[in-house]
């Protein structure tokens, strides 16, 4: 029997780290570039509510931020920021304690919007907050996959796995697509991965993915002080390389016109 | 009934107006019979329908706030035994003051209710588990502590807690809820009385467990939990 076409939905991903300050928001406006510059069009969301972060990375001037649009009857599209082409930036606001709980009807709203959003894209990029608080679950049990970025430090480690323990345990996600920043080198990043990816496995019920590492370099700090993409300011720097062969990996791997695993077991 | 409007003055300002006397006297009525219509008699505590609405409307509040709602059940150990030993009248009065201590040792907002002959439920708005665990062990000790002189007799009582937790996303109506809180009960009373069940029986979400930081940060040193005394030649060492 056919089974009934499905209404065209984008690949959600959902960038987290559980600690802060391991580059996650660099790395997703990056990541998302990346993609846009290989033909996908992308919606980068900034999820964090509270302390945004994305538009400042790129130095945007922000006028509707998805405060507004939770708060009031808009075009969503409106808040819409295009800063390269094929690539969107959805912006937050900044100083909001009250969207760092997001409640039920908040949450109801958010998936409403970003999926009205979301019909123009290919991929929606969700770059969460740091720890462990109700709108960075509700993104992490939202999105496809689940992309989360760990540098070789313990602090790191041990919070990235936390997250995935809290991810995986209460909210029954599977699978981890692990992205180690700041490496000194290849076999550092393959390294972290090993390490976190053992404990997981003798622990926890997951399957951990490794997307590749990104190395530490100079290039990825000017570009955040510039505020400019290093893949567009520095192409040829060892990170941005890096992060392109990871946007190959995430189209590859991940797999943008397959529908998900986890996204079928969960409706 | 709905209360009437607001005013109970005569309007014409008339005075001892026996129509605004009695419309007085209506208002205070209406109010009474509405405290009686969701009170049980004996224990001053909520009654079944009273805690079926509130159940309901907290249950709502979670799916609309993302705030918990706590219940606890609990049911008096033996108390059959005390019934055909001490009569009923006795009977009663552990009931009384079994509910006084309750009402003393629960938080504003928390809903004392009288569920069935000795048994209470608690309704404990946006409360977490970890927190119903702990109000439930507190009654726990109160209960089981305390010795009662009622007409002469001195009898010790003890009751057996279900705890439960109603969260947001979950597809639950209260009386699913109640009977998964009175199913907790049953297991607390199946394994010794005098105790709290829960399904999860630890109550705290886990956390990274000690085994699991050892695998992961290998270079972890162990400490001890008091203060080590300073090494006596480590000073000496010092100054030389």
């Amino acid at each position: 029997m056919e089974r009934p076409r499905r209404l065209w939905q984008p690949m959600r991903l959902c960038l987290s780290s559980g600690k802060g300050g391991v580059g996650k928001t660099s790395l997703a406006v990056n990541l998302a570039f990346a993609l846009a510059g290989q033909g996908c069009r992308v919606l980068l969301v900034d999820g964090d509510l509270g302390l945004a972060n994305v538009d400042v990375l790129l130095g945007l001037e922000v006028r509707l931020t998805l405060r507004e649009l939770l708060a009031q009857d808009l075009d969503p599209r409106a808040a819409l920021v295009y800063v390269a082409p094929g690539l969107a930036v959805l912006p937050a606001a900044s100083g909001v304690a009250e969207l760092v709980t997001l409640t039920p009807e908040d949450q109801v709203l958010l998936g409403r919007l970003l999926a009205r959003l979301g019909r123009d894209f290919q991929v929606v990029l969700v770059d969460t907050a740091a720890g462990l608080g109700p709108a960075v679950l509700w993104f992490n049990t939202w999105a496809h996959h689940n992309l989360v970025v760990v540098t070789p430090d313990p602090t790191s480690l041990t919070d990235a796995y936390a997250l995935i323990k809290v991810l995986s345990r209460a909210f029954g996600r599977k699978e981890f697509h692990l992205l180690v920043n700041q490496v000194s080198g290849e076999a550092e990043g393959e390294r972290t991965f090993a390490a976190l990816s053992q404990v997981a496995s003798r622990f926890l019920e997951v399957k951990l993915d490794y997307l590749g590492s990104i190395p530490a370099d100079p290039a990825v700090q000017q570009g955040v002080r510039e505020q400019l993409p290093f893949v567009q300011a520095a192409p040829r720097a060892a990170a941005s390389r890096a992060v392109a062969s990871v946007a190959a990996q995430v189209l590859g791997s991940i797999g943008l016109w397959h529908s998900s695993p986890q996204e079928e077991a969960g409706s | 009934m709905k209360p009437l409007p607001p005013s109970d003055r005569c309007p014409v300002s008339r005075r001892r107006c026996p129509l605004a006397a009695e419309v007085r006297r209506l208002r205070e009525e209406c109010q009474r019979l509405l405290e009686l219509s969701r009170t049980d008699p004996l224990t001053g505590l909520y009654n079944w329908r009273h805690l079926v609405s509130e159940l309901d409307r907290e249950m709502e509040r979670t799916r609309r706030t993302g705030l918990p709602t706590g219940l606890i059940m609990f049911d008096l150990d033996h108390f059959k035994a005390v019934n055909d030993a001490y009569g009923h009248q006795v009977g009663d009065a552990v009931l009384r003051w079994v509910s006084r201590l309750v009402r003393e040792n629960i938080r504003r907002l928390d809903i004392p209710c009288r569920y069935g002959g000795e048994e209470v439920v608690l309704i404990l708005p946006g409360t977490s588990l970890p927190r119903a665990l702990k109000l439930a062990e507190r009654l726990r000790r109160k209960l089981s502590g305390a010795v009662l002189t009622l007409d002469g007799h001195s009898l010790q009582i003890s009751a057996s807690f279900g705890v439960e937790v109603y969260s947001p996303g979950e597809d639950l109506s209260a009386l699913a809820f109640l009977e998964r809180a009175d199913r907790s009960l049953m297991e607390a009373k199946a394994r010794g009385r005098n105790r709290i069940w829960h399904r999860d029986r630890h109550g705290l979400p886990d956390a990274v467990t000690p085994e699991e930081r050892q695998y992961l940060l290998p270079r972890m040193k162990n400490y001890g939990t008091t203060e080590a005394p300073v090494a006596a030649d480590a000073s000496v060492s010092e100054q030389r």
